[in-house]
């Protein structure tokens, strides 16, 4: 056991240690994060937030345009300035005062129809201020009640026949888990599975295996890499998440929706469960692989494999919405490599049975140990072959079921 | 008793059989030449002693039984083909394989220095492994191989990459182990080496052993009664006594006609009043010995075949 520590202590620490490391680990949400910025700002500096005129011949207009408590960054607010006047309205927008006004004739209420004057196109938020105005004048001169009620609709909640399962409809957040435990899982299969490639594939041509296995056994080995390698992964994950954590601390009051997230501690659990055994057997893959492959280009080109099956419930999203039990879901949460993305996602949209849970967890150990097996295997004969690539029948071959 | 004892070890890759029939034995403090020539089977056995491969048939007794986890931390590696880690510095690439023989930090940091400064590596030891010539990365590789004071040392062509300097340097390292009653297996195709370092040696050519012993033994089991000489005199074309003359540089290889012993050659030179600047009898070289010994070993493989 000290062997397998040591190993996945240096593997840790040559990554973690790198300058190179922390150069990419922070760039990637900070460059996330810059050109965000960049494109608000540019979008918020192109857009035009002059006023618009309003010149009511219907006399429609009893409630002016309610001003919002609240005015400033990402809310856009255009004012509507009414005008008794058609000749006036269009001198302020010849004069640059206004960026271009409406005109609610006196046969409105028949037609429904206005014309809006400018030289440039409105904006979809002018075109939503002024249907705003017009509805809201329309439905207060009917006296209907409940009127703030009918505004903002009504709210559905959904409830499971056995009542297990329940949801107040608003739907989104139910699949905002299994698309990050999806996302966490390719860059944990990118960052610390392609760093596990590249440590085997560098002693294959540096020639250390050969040193290597005189001192511990392949599986030793190996094991010490995939820990490694998976604590370099889960470092850059858990480092990306406190930055969330702490943009989602300096923004919380912009940021009211997260708290519909339904984060329960077993859910999360389940799910970095199947998150961890999903990567350590694609890192036994990713190892019998490097162990096969002679260069790095090599085994590049073969990595995708491992990421393709992982993404595959993206492409089959609609499947699990209309029958999370069905087929394809359910093949796809028994297959290890695409399980941590499917269970979670079918167990967003239905009730999964305890048994079926379980199942996966049992085909995730059994692949891990076959995998681990293999990749000893794979490891022990990459030794003979240094310049070439091992063929899979190569693994079962006589000389290696000895080894 | 003897550290390894390799008994009839087979090992075939496919179609290849690299090693057919394999056995000898190698003592405490003593060094050993595994010798043959290329694809002879050297690495693929040593291999086997190493537990990298199984052997088909046959067995390998290391330090009295099989090898374990615990017997590979007493035993230090030099592979034919080097392998350190390219983008790594020298101490922390060396401290990482001592760790993995279960040398402890404070054992590592008293030994590391040492073993630099006898290697003469001390001014290189920040520098990565790419940055250092072929023979400075022999020679880590070799402290890596023996920084945790491993009872049997198993090395493949030790002075493949060294000048004269380092090659004596290695030289004089691998005696004063054998004096602290190391086990030495050393493979290579130096026969020079062997014959001023090897106590005993094996040779193997197409996975069988050809020749085994020591080393004197072996040279006395192939020594002729040819005599060696040096003269400034012109020899007669027929010398009494002798069969044949050679020219081998400054010096003429007599052969003597049967049942003539070197003493009797020598007084016919004196008989025909030839001056002698030396004379010696002919030891065959070891380099003689492996040439002749693979050449009967392949007619004799091509012949059964």
């Amino acid at each position: 056991m000290k062997k397998v520590i040591d190993v996945a202590k240096y593997e840790y620490f040559k990554h973690v240690g790198k300058r190179r490391f922390w150069i990419a680990l922070l760039g990637v949400p900070v460059g996330f994060l810059l050109i965000i910025a960049l494109s608000i700002l540019l979008s918020f500096l192109s857009f035009n937030q002059d006023p618009v005129g309003y010149v009511d011949q219907a006399n429609l207009i009893t409630q002016p345009q309610q001003i919002p408590d609240e005015t400033g960054f990402l809310k856009i607010f255009i004012p509507l300035i009414p005008y008794e006047y058609e000749a006036a309205a269009r001198a302020d927008v010849e004069n640059g005062t206004l960026q271009g006004y409406v005109v609610i004739p006196p046969g409105y209420q028949s037609t429904y129809q206005v014309t809006y004057y400018s030289n440039s196109q409105p904006s979809s938020d002018v075109q939503n201020q002024i249907n705003e105005l017009l509805r809201d004048n329309l439905m207060l001169n009917q006296k209907l009640p409940y009127l703030d009620r009918i505004r903002a609709g009504s709210q559905i909640s959904m409830e499971s026949l056995d009542g297990s399962e329940t949801s107040d409809g608003t739907g989104w957040h139910r699949i905002f888990v299994p698309i990050l435990i999806g996302i966490l899982y390719f860059v944990l299969v990118m960052s610390g599975g392609g760093y596990l490639l590249q440590s085997l594939v560098e002693e294959k041509q540096n020639r250390t295996m050969e040193i290597m296995i005189t001192s511990m056994s392949p599986n030793q080995l190996m094991n010490g890499k995939i820990i490694g390698n998976l604590g370099v992964g889960l470092t850059q994950i858990l480092i990306w998440v406190l930055i969330m954590v702490l943009g989602g601390l300096i923004f919380r009051e912009r940021l009211t929706f997260l708290v519909d997230l339904n984060l329960s501690p077993g859910y999360l659990a389940l799910g970095l469960a199947l998150l961890v055994l999903a990567f350590v057997a694609s890192a036994g893959l990713l190892a019998i692989i490097g162990a096969s492959m002679s260069s790095m280009e090599e085994a590049q080109s073969v990595n995708g494999l491992i990421i393709l099956p992982a993404m595959l419930p993206f492409y089959f999203f609609q499947s699990f919405f209309t029958n999370p039990n069905g087929v394809i879901p359910r093949i796809l949460s028994y297959f290890p490599l695409s399980a941590p993305l499917s269970l979670s996602l079918r167990m967003a949209f239905t009730r999964v049975a305890t048994w079926e849970i379980a199942l996966v967890f049992v085909i995730l150990i059994a692949s891990i140990i076959l995998v681990f097996w293999m990749s000893g295997k794979a490891y022990r004969r990459g030794l003979l072959e240094y310049n070439k690539r091992l063929k899979l029948r190569d693994l079962f071959a006589k000389e290696v079921t000895n080894g | 008793m003897d550290t390894i004892v390799v008994s009839h070890i087979a090992k075939s890759f496919g179609e290849t059989q690299a090693v057919k029939d394999v056995s000898f034995s190698v003592r405490p403090g003593e060094i050993f030449g595994l010798l043959g020539p290329n694809g002879s089977g050297k690495t693929t056995s040593l291999r086997v002693i190493l537990d990298i491969y199984q052997p088909d048939k046959g067995s390998v007794s290391i330090l009295d039984g099989p090898m374990t986890e615990e017997k590979l931390n007493h035993i230090g590696y030099l592979p034919e083909e080097r392998g350190l880690y390219q983008d790594v510095e020298l101490t922390r690439n060396l401290t990482y394989l001592a760790t993995l023989k279960n040398m402890t930090k404070e054992q590592i940091e008293e030994k590391l220095p040492v073993w630099l400064e006898r290697l003469d590596l001390t001014e290189h030891q920040k520098k990565k492994t790419k940055e250092l010539s072929k023979g400075m990365q022999q020679k880590a590789q070799l402290i890596a191989a023996l920084i945790h004071d491993p009872d049997i040392i198993i090395i493949d062509e030790p002075f493949a990459a060294l000048d004269p300097v380092n090659t004596q340097l290695v030289k004089d390292l691998l005696k004063d182990l054998r004096n602290q009653n190391r086990t030495i297996i050393m493979s290579t195709h130096q026969m020079n080496q062997v014959e001023q370092l090897c106590d005993r040696l094996v040779l193997i050519d197409h996975g069988t052993v050809l020749l085994e012993g020591a080393l004197k033994e072996v040279q006395e089991r192939f020594a002729t009664n040819q005599v060696l000489i040096q003269t400034d005199s012109e020899l007669p074309e027929n010398l009494p006594g002798v069969q044949s003359v050679e020219r081998e540089g400054l010096n003429y290889r007599l052969t003597p006609s049967d049942g003539l012993s070197p003493r009797e050659i020598l007084q016919q030179l004196i008989d025909q009043r030839i001056s002698l600047n030396s004379f010696e009898i002919a030891t065959p070289s070891l380099d003689e010995i492996f040439i002749k010994v693979v050449k009967e070993g392949r007619n004799n493989h091509e012949e059964s075949n």
